[in-house]
């Protein structure tokens, strides 16, 4: 559905890094490495909740 | 009489921060570390009175959304444990909610990340809700924790005792924290945690400096780091206390 | 109770008599409008 707010693991607070790093690696050409590097989300906890994530509220919403 | 504790900043920003900290046992070091995760109460919303929820979303599941969003506490003294703040929040869609759209009623409590999507709305959704925002220690829920990632590792004293042998086969030697070289302080990651990178072709000694540690310290923006620092030390001398005036007869 | 009509979206009022139908349309499915009470959560 959404990104998640917090990592799991650590709680750190990635939720607000994920339209930057959307339109840059997902939809966008850049390499989500690097991308990640720049935005300062250092752990391979973090980095895993951005990396795997779907938003699935536009697959939900017509059947609202 | 206090021993004189010597701090020593190996990196330091706003949200994180490494340091060393020498003449410490490591039961007391971690127990700095305990009170920074669970002990230091943080602002964070842990009631909300949705008024309108068109979303795809259930009240549930954006109330636990909202309760994650980083607040900031107030200065030491203005609030005590139990006191709420409300915030407030109206988005019409279509458009994203994000922590940024809260409206707080007390000045010193805000989000302290502006870009945390709340709910996606689509044409005609409508989120309008109230929080209260209360005060609590990470003891009872992740939400009031205010440290992230907290941490600490012993110092290590890297010695050269001589060069290696010329036919020896050279495999990197991973250390990672911080090192001691000659009195000098060296985060690992500047020779890529490879002391054969640091050391070429010489024989090295590393040994853990007793009583030494490197303190990793993350908050998630509720407060700096030293206020974070500063206030799980004062929680664990406030314990010392309570302990010390039940102890007595 | 008031409801709305899945197929075209009118708000339906129904009494014990009418059965649930849509008087507009027809339609059998009708949905449940949110109340409009406040509801208070807690974080958990």
């Amino acid at each position: 559905m959404m990104v998640p707010v917090r990592c799991f693991t650590c709680g750190n607070v990635v939720g607000e890094h994920w339209e930057e790093f959307d339109t840059r690696a997902k939809e966008g050409e850049e390499d989500p490495q690097e991308v990640l590097d720049e935005l300062g989300v250092e752990r391979y906890c973090c980095r895993r909740m951005l990396v795997s994530h779907t938003d699935l509220v536009d697959v939900v919403s017509p059947y609202q | 009489m206090a021993p004189a504790y010597d701090v020593e900043f190996v990196e330091r920003e706003e949200r994180k921060a490494r340091f060393l900290v020498r003449g410490v046992t490591p039961a007391f070091a971690n127990g700095i570390r305990r009170a920074m995760v669970a002990d230091v109460p943080t602002m964070a919303i842990d009631e909300v009175r949705f008024i309108e929820n068109s979303s795809v979303m259930f009240d549930e599941q954006i109330a636990l959304r909202m309760g994650l969003i980083p607040l900031t506490t107030p200065p030491e003294g203005e609030f005590v444990e139990g006191d709420t703040v409300t915030l407030a929040i109206d988005v019409e869609g279509p458009g994203t909610a994000y922590s940024g759209d809260f409206v707080s009623s007390d000045e010193l409590v805000k989000p302290a990340d502006l870009n945390v999507p709340i709910i996606d709305l689509k044409d005609g959704q409508r989120l309008e809700a109230e929080a209260d925002a209360a005060m609590d220690r990470g003891k009872s829920h992740a939400r009031h924790q205010g440290g992230v990632a907290v941490g600490y590792r012993h110092l290590q004293r890297v010695e050269v005792v001589g060069d290696r042998d010329q036919f020896e086969d050279e495999e990197p030697h991973i250390v990672r924290g911080v090192i001691e070289d000659d009195g000098e302080l060296v985060p690992t990651s500047e020779f890529d945690h490879d002391l054969t990178v640091r050391y070429p072709g010489k024989e090295v000694r590393i040994e853990d400096v007793p009583n030494a540690f490197v303190f990793h310290v993350e908050t998630d923006g509720s407060f700096s780091v030293e206020e974070l620092v500063t206030r799980a030390i004062d929680s664990l001398e406030q314990r010392a206390r309570e302990l010390e005036d039940a102890v007595q007869l | 109770m008031s409801y709305k009509c899945s197929r075209c979206k009118r708000d339906v009022e129904l009494d014990e008599y009418g059965g649930v139908r849509c008087p507009y349309c027809g339609h059998r499915v009708l949905l449940k409008e949110r109340s409009r009470d406040v509801k208070e959560v807690s974080v958990h």
